[in-house]
């Protein structure tokens, strides 16, 4: 390249600079053409500044004209990626041997008083740094457009760049510091750390919350890769300073995005005061962020390769932290007893696939063999007529049934005096209305079952009962025993019938004598004398009549 | 009518507060019975009134002896008089469940179909027992589709509550002259699985809303319970080749039905006892049949024992 063509080129790429330096970061919020060209000018130059460290990179220039952003990255991360790793290799040796570091830098200088002299030279330098670096921070976190991101990358480490060269210029420290080591910048990166870790805290916190989003999300594991990152860092600025620079590049970018994620007030609007201690503590967290990162590929190429045992433990160990942590947090609502809907997430119920125990039998689906079923049933009852009716229910009669009265059209043979005659004998004698049966049909009916009765008995029983009276009426004839025996019948007077008692009509004395009263007496004497009297005459009568028939032939004699 | 109702009223829980004692009195004439037919010597606690019970053993009937529970006198006169029923609906029905009680009232022999109105269900049934009615059925619907039916029997007697099913009504049917009209004759009854306590008594609530028919009826109406879903299905036969042959023609309209409560008075009665109730959230639910018996099933069980 014709070095007069180049210094041109540079300059006109250092006015680009300077041109996207000056910009207020408003404007940057606007894709504009001449910011845009001014960038990539930039690049360009940033990249051939750093061509003869990249022997393997295929472009000699970047290639800007007609490109997309993609490819211009590309050919950025072209040139980068191969140098990565071997810086990587150069800063692990220099932790596993820190001492060769000291002996660099000790043999270098030659003594204490020159490491001072250095020292101090490194702390101008660093303020300087510190300034360039703070207008860097500044663009930075303004970014909105990812070219512009990248292209105020390229100019920080443009910036880096530069002062390397300044350093490099200026100091040799012959043996000790190559391409890959600066005192200075070591020097600078040791205050900053010390400053950052008695000084501000809260952007460490917040570069270490970028660091889990990064890297892991155990707390546990920050924690000790924090601790690993502060560890390391003290053990390996020199060494980091070039992938530093390199790593700006990924740094940058992450902390460019990171940057805009978590973009707060006090990034575009900081007070002075705080200003500068910010922008060192951003750059802090920077490096620390790269550290970090680096750190990680350290500790992984430090283990040469984990063991097939350590990778188990390590398994193992996540599993274990896994499980105390769920554990630890409050269950999750499906593994809570009784959850209202109050207490889960809206429409989480849907999600889950919930299962209910029915206690009830389900209703039954009518198929075609239900249907069939029941007919069947209905034929078989039909056809053995089989029904529930309603029975008509028997009326259980609530009175005796009435006695039916015959009436007998006959003409009575009773007159009526003795209808009413019968009626005061049974008034008058109630043992008597046993034989006034109305039902002569129940009369029957009674009498051939006493017979019955009495010849089962008879045939049953050990102690016989004897026929059971039956009161029969029957007309007794008053005629004398004799008459009954005889044959023929007689004509029988009713005098001779009678009893004496009967034939006795009362006339004669009935009464006693002890009976009479005196009256009576006097007149039962007076009537025998009377009879006697009457007798007598007719005695006297008699003889007379006697006498004198008998007497004619008698008379004579007395006479 | 006021004092006369007050009376039978009276009179009814009278008569269910002496079931107790008579129920007693049978327990001590059973014993008594079995001792005596068995030989063996009485119980010592009967001992003192064996004489007096056993003199009535002696008087007893068939229709003396058995103690009659005051759930049976509801329907004691029922026998004696054709059934009068009353149809009616829940407020506001829509014209599907105006479709259904209609074909409902040609079902019931002798039932009347009212519109609900604005009426309130114990004006309903204060008129209906001034009518002489002997039934008051109500059924309810959910957008259209029938799905409750309340029978209750009317001086003081009991009220079922079913819930219908899978519901088909004749209107489903479009074709008027596939369906034919509906024969008004009364019907044979099949009444199937109807085997505890609580069928029974089911079995005689709808049992008593039909009449007693004549013999030679074509007409048959079933309720089957299977599983305690009780379904109703009403059909016409013919014996077109003798006796035996028998052929169905399905007319009218098919439910099932589901028992969830039993109450001891009528529907106005709120404060009534609860003779059954459903509970579905009894353990044993599932495994239990409160109206019949559960079909065998017929599998391994049965294999194994044969």
């Amino acid at each position: 390249m014709i070095p007069s063509a180049m210094a041109s080129s540079t300059e006109t790429a250092l006015e680009s600079l300077h041109h996207i330096k000056s910009t207020e970061p408003p404007e940057w919020l606007v894709p504009k053409q001449e910011l845009s060209q001014a960038v990539r000018a930039a690049s360009k130059l940033l990249f051939s500044s750093l061509k003869p460290y990249c022997p393997k990179s295929p472009f000699d220039q970047l290639l800007t004209e007609g490109f997309d952003v993609e490819q211009i990255w590309q050919q950025i991360d072209l040139q980068s990626q191969p140098l990565l790793s071997s810086l990587r290799r150069e800063v692990k040796k220099f932790e596993k041997h820190p001492e060769k570091i000291s002996k660099l830098k000790d043999g270098g200088v030659g003594g204490g008083e020159k490491k001072k002299k250095v020292l101090e030279q490194i702390e101008t330098d660093n303020v300087v740094n510190d300034d360039e670096d703070d207008d860097d921070m500044d663009m930075d976190e303004d970014e909105d457009d990812e070219e512009e991101e990248d292209e105020e990358g390229e100019e920080e480490e443009k910036e880096r760049g530069t002062e390397e060269e300044s350093e490099n210029e200026g100091e040799e420290k012959g043996g000790i510091e190559d391409k890959f080591l600066k005192i200075k910048e070591l020097q600078e990166y040791l205050e900053e750390d010390e400053a950052r870790e008695f000084g501000l805290k809260k952007k460490k916190t917040k570069a270490e919350s970028k660091k889990e989003e990064e890297d892991t999300e155990e707390e546990g594991d920050d924690d000790d890769e924090e601790d690993e990152n502060e560890g390391s860092e003290d053990d390996d600025d020199e060494a980091e300073e070039e992938e530093d620079e390199l790593g700006l590049f990924d740094g940058n970018d992450e902390e460019d995005e990171d940057g805009l994620e978590n973009a707060r007030y006090e990034d575009f609007f900081s007070r002075k005061k705080n200003k500068s201690s910010k922008e060192k503590a951003k750059s802090r967290d920077m490096l620390e962020e790269d550290s970090g990162s680096d750190d990680e590929q350290d500790v992984d190429k430090r283990k040469d390769g984990p063991s097939k045992h350590e990778k188990e433990l390590d398994k193992l160990r996540s599993k274990i932290e896994e499980m105390e942590k769920a554990n630890l947090d409050p269950k999750v609502w499906t593994m809570r007893g009784e959850v209202t809907a109050a207490q889960r997430q809206k429409n989480s119920a849907l999600e889950v696939d919930l299962d209910f125990e029915h206690n009830v039998r389900p209703a039954p689906v009518i198929t075609e063999e239900v249907t069939a079923s029941l007919e069947d049933l209905i034929k078989t009852r039909i056809s053995e007529g089989l029904f529930d009716d309603v029975q008509k229910a028997r009326t259980s009669s609530s009175k005796a049934p009435r006695e039916i009265k015959e009436l007998d059209e006959s003409k009575s043979k009773k007159g009526l005096a003795e209808v009413y005659e019968e009626e005061f004998v049974q008034k008058t004698d109630p043992a008597s209305a046993l034989l006034t049966f109305s039902d002569e049909l129940k009369k029957e009916a009674s009498m051939l079952f006493k017979k019955l009765c009495l010849k089962l008995d008879a045939l049953s029983h050990f102690h016989f009962t004897p026929k059971p009276v039956v009161e029969d009426m029957s007309i007794q004839t008053n005629v004398p025993a004799l008459a009954m025996e005889e044959i023929a019948p007689m004509a029988v007077s009713d005098a001779a019938m009678l009893a004496p008692e009967e034939v006795f009509s009362g006339k004669g004395d009935i009464k006693e004598e002890a009976e009479l009263t005196k009256a009576e007496r006097k007149r039962r004497r007076a009537n025998k004398k009377r009879k006697f009297k009457a007798e007598a005459a007719k005695r006297m009568g008699k003889k007379a009549r006697q006498m004198t028939t008998v007497g004619n032939n008698d008379e004579g004699r007395e006479g | 009518m006021l004092r006369r109702n007050i009376r039978l009223r009276r009179e009814y829980l009278y008569r269910k507060s002496l079931e107790g004692k008579e129920r007693l009195l049978y327990e001590k004439k059973r014993k008594i019975k079995e001792a005596l037919e068995e030989g063996k010597p009485i119980p010592t606690e009967l001992r003192n009134e064996e004489a007096a019970l056993r003199q009535e053993i002696d008087l007893e009937d068939n229709y003396t002896s058995i103690p009659k529970t005051h759930i049976d006198d509801e329907y004691a006169n029922a026998t004696v008089r054709d059934p009068k029923i009353l149809l009616t609906t829940s407020r506001d029905p829509s014209a599907p469940l105006i479709q259904f009680v209609k074909e409902l009232k040609f079902v019931f022999p002798n039932a009347e179909r009212m519109n609900r109105g604005g009426q309130v269900i114990s004006e309903i049934i204060e008129s209906c027992r001034a009518h002489e009615f002997t039934d008051v059925i109500l059924v309810h619907e959910h957008r259209g589709i029938p799905d409750g039916l309340i029978i209750s029997h009317l001086p003081f007697g009991p009220t079922a509550y079913f819930g219908l099913l899978n519901v088909v009504t004749r209107h489903d049917i479009k074709d008027k002259k596939a369906i034919g009209t509906m024969p008004e004759a009364y019907p044979h009854l099949i009444l199937d699985n109807f085997k505890t306590k609580l069928g029974e008594r089911t079995a005689n609530i709808l049992k008593h809303l039909f009449p007693v028919p004549k013999p030679d009826t074509k007409r048959i109406v079933t309720f089957a319970n299977r599983s305690d879903y009780i379904s109703f299905r009403h059909h016409i036969y013919e014996k077109p080749g003798g006796p035996k042959s028998v052929e169905l023609k399905e007319i009218g309209p098919r439910f099932e039905l589901r028992l969830y409560q039993v109450k001891l008075g009528t529907m106005e009665q709120s404060e009534a006892q609860i003779e059954w109730v459903i509970r579905p959230y009894m353990n044993t639910t599932k495994k239990r049949s409160f109206i019949g018996n559960e079909p065998e099933p017929d599998d391994k069980r049965k294999r194994n024992k044969a």
